[in-house]
C-alpha cells in the first residue's frame, strides 16, 4: 500500500530530515513509527500526503508515485489518505456534525452520502449523541474522535495519525488507542507516528524506529526500545 | 448541489462576517466605478463635442475675378466629388461685400466700407469637410491649381485642425492611462479585501486541502466573495449616478448649450453594462490573485 524507496529529504539549510529510507507497508498492516521529537516522523506523514515533496528517492502510495503526480491529483490522493494530527485541527464554528460533514460536501458529494456517510464516521467513533456540538464544548478525546471520523468519513485507504495522543490524558489516549485499532480491524492499513511507550509496548505491533531521519529498527510485534 | 449551497453560503458568510472590511471594500469599489462612469460620460461627451467642431471645419478657396462661371463650376463639381468633402457653397463677389457690410455695421472696429468704389473682394467657394484629418490633404491638392487661372488663394486653418486632432489623441490616450489607474485600483482594493478573507479562513483552507478538496472548490467561495463586492460597488454606483444625471444633465445643458452634444441612443444601457462587466471582473479577478497565492504557499 505504502513504498519509500531510498528517500531523503533534505531541507534548503542543508539538514536531512529524512535518510536513505526503505520502507514497506502492506494493506491492512498497523505500524507504529517511533521516535524521538525531530526523528523525521512527521516529515514522513507530510510525504505521504503530498505536503511534501522528497529530494530524492520514490514514494508509492496506492500504485501511485507521489512525486509525479499534477497539482490537480494531489486532492485524490488525500482522498485515499486520512490524516490526524496533535491538534486535531477541527473548525471551532462548526458543530461536531458539521466537522465531518465538511469532509465530504467539500470534495463534492451529494446531500444524501454527506447524510448517511457522516451518520456512519459519528456511530463509529461514538460521538452520534454529542453531533451539536461545537468543539470548545468537548473533551480533547472528543474532539480527536470527530477528527478521526471526519478522517474517517472519506473511508481512505490509509490513515496516518500523527501523535493523535500527545495532548490527551492515559485514559484518554486508551480510549482513542481502541478506536484506531477498529479502524485497522476494518481494513484500513494504519500507521500512527507517537513517542508514547506504554501504548507501543501494550500493543506489540510492528514498530518503525527513526532516529536522526533514520530507520534504526523495523520490528514485526516490536517494543518501543530495542 | 450541497457543494453549490456549500460555495454560495461560504461566499455569503465571508462578505457578512467581516462588515467592516466588506462595506468598506464595497464603498471604494462604488467610487472607483462611479469615476469610472463619471469619465467613460466626460470621454463620450468630449469626444461628439469635438467630432461636431471637427465637422465645422473649413476651406476657403478664392477665385479670380476673370474665371468663367464653367470654369467655376467645374471646380466646384470637383470638389464635391472629395469623400472628405461634406459641402460646398459659392459665395459671389456680391455676397462677399455684403457680408462685410453687414460686419461692418455691427462692429465699430472695422469702419465705414461706403467709400470703396469698386468691389475689392474676390467671390470663394466655402468647402466644409466631413473630417478634419482630411484638411491638410484636400487644401494641398487645390493649392496646386492655383495660378491656372481659376483660383488664387487656398486659406485652411491648420493650426486649429492640428489642435482638435491633439485634443481629441490626448483625450484618448490620457483618458486610457487614467481608466487603466483606476482599474488597477480597484483590483487592487479586491485583492486585500479577499486576502483578508483567506487568512480569516485559512483554517477552513488548510483542511479542505488536507481531506481533499480541489484548488477550484477552495477558490471558488472567495471568487463569488469578489464578485459580491463588485455586484454591490456597480449597484451603489449606478444607484448614485442615475439620481445625480437628471440635475446634472440639466445644468450642464444649460451650461453648454452652443455644443449639442449627443451620446447616442443606448447610452446609457451601454454604461450600466460597462460597469457591471468592469465590477464583476474585477472581483473576480482580484479573488483569484488572492486565493491563487494562498494556494501557492
Amino acid at each position: 500500500m505504502i513504498t519509500l524507496e531510498d528517500v531523503s529529504k533534505r531541507y534548503p539549510n542543508g539538514t536531512y530530515a529524512l535518510r536513505d529510507i526503505d520502507l514497506q507497508i502492506d494493506a491492512g498492516d498497523f505500524a507504529f513509527i517511533v521516535g524521538s521529537s525531530g526523528a523525521g516522523k512527521s516529515t514522513l506523514n507530510r510525504l505521504l500526503i503530498r505536503e511534501e515533496l522528497p529530494s530524492t528517492g520514490r514514494v508509492v502510495v496506492d500504485g501511485q508515485d507521489v512525486a509525479r503526480l499534477k497539482r490537480s491529483g494531489v486532492p485524490l490522493l488525500r482522498r485515499k489518505v486520512g490524516i490526524v494530527f496533535q491538534d486535531f485541527k477541527l473548525l471551532q464554528t462548526k458543530t461536531v456534525y458539521e466537522n465531518v460533514a465538511f469532509a465530504l460536501i467539500v470534495t463534492g458529494h451529494d446531500g444524501r452520502t454527506v447524510r448517511e456517510e457522516t451518520e456512519r464516521a459519528l456511530g463509529l467513533v461514538g460521538l452520534t449523541g454529542r453531533r451539536r456540538h461545537f468543539p470548545r464544548e468537548l473533551s480533547g478525546g472528543e474532539q480527536q474522535r470527530t477528527a478521526i471520523a471526519r478522517a474517517l468519513v472519506m473511508r481512505p485507504k490509509v490513515f496516518v495519525a500523527d501523535e493523535p495522543t500527545g495532548n490527551l490524558d492515559p485514559v484518554t489516549t486508551w480510549e482513542i488507542i481502541k478506536l484506531l485499532v477498529r479502524v485497522n480491524e476494518l481494513g484500513t492499513t494504519l500507521l500512527v507516528a507517537t513517542h508514547n511507550a506504554e501504548i507501543v509496548n501494550a500493543l506489540r505491533r510492528r514498530v518503525v524506529h527513526l532516529d536522526h531521519g533514520r530507520i534504526i529498527r523495523d520490528e514485526r510485534e516490536g517494543l518501543y526500545a530495542a | 448541489m450541497t457543494r453549490i449551497a456549500y460555495v454560495f453560503t461560504a461566499a455569503w458568510q465571508g462578505f457578512s462576517r467581516n462588515p467592516v472590511m466588506s462595506i468598506a471594500s464595497t464603498l471604494t469599489i462604488a467610487l472607483m466605478l462611479m469615476l469610472f462612469a463619471f469619465f467613460v460620460v466626460t470621454d463620450r461627451g468630449l469626444q461628439s463635442a469635438v467630432a461636431l467642431l471637427e465637422s465645422k471645419v473649413e476651406l476657403v478657396v478664392y477665385l479670380s475675378d476673370d474665371a468663367k462661371i464653367s470654369q467655376v463650376l467645374d471646380v466646384k463639381a470637383r470638389i464635391e466629388k472629395d469623400p472628405a468633402v461634406s459641402r460646398v457653397e459659392y459665395v459671389s463677389k456680391d455676397d462677399a461685400l455684403k457680408r462685410l457690410r453687414d460686419i461692418s455695421s455691427r462692429r465699430a472696429d472695422v469702419g465705414p466700407i461706403e467709400e470703396i468704389g469698386t468691389n475689392p473682394l474676390p467671390a470663394s467657394l466655402e468647402i466644409k469637410l466631413q473630417s478634419a484629418q482630411e484638411s491638410r490633404r484636400v487644401a494641398g491638392e487645390l493649392r496646386a491649381e492655383i495660378g491656372n487661372g481659376v483660383i488664387t488663394e487656398v486659406v485652411d486653418n491648420p493650426q486649429i485642425v492640428d489642435k482638435l486632432l491633439t485634443i481629441t489623441r490626448v483625450l484618448s490616450f490620457g483618458g486610457l492611462a487614467i481608466l487603466l489607474m483606476m482599474l488597477f485600483v480597484a483590483l487592487f482594493v479586491i485583492v486585500n479585501t479577499i486576502r483578508i478573507a483567506v487568512h480569516a479562513r485559512r483554517d477552513e483552507i488548510e483542511i479542505m486541502q488536507l481531506v481533499g478538496a480541489t484548488d477550484r472548490l477552495v477558490a471558488a467561495p472567495f471568487v463569488i466573495e469578489g464578485m459580491l463586492v463588485g455586484i454591490f460597488g456597480a449597484a451603489l454606483a449606478l444607484l448614485v449616478l442615475f439620481t445625480a444625471s437628471g440635475p446634472v444633465t440639466a445644468a450642464l445643458v444649460q451650461f453648454l448649450d452652443i455644443l449639442p452634444v449627443s451620446l447616442g441612443p443606448n447610452f446609457v444601457a451601454e454604461l450600466a453594462a460597462g460597469v457591471l462587466g468592469v465590477a464583476l471582473l474585477m472581483g473576480a479577478g482580484g479573488a483569484s490573485i488572492s486565493v491563487r497565492t494562498h494556494l501557492a504557499k
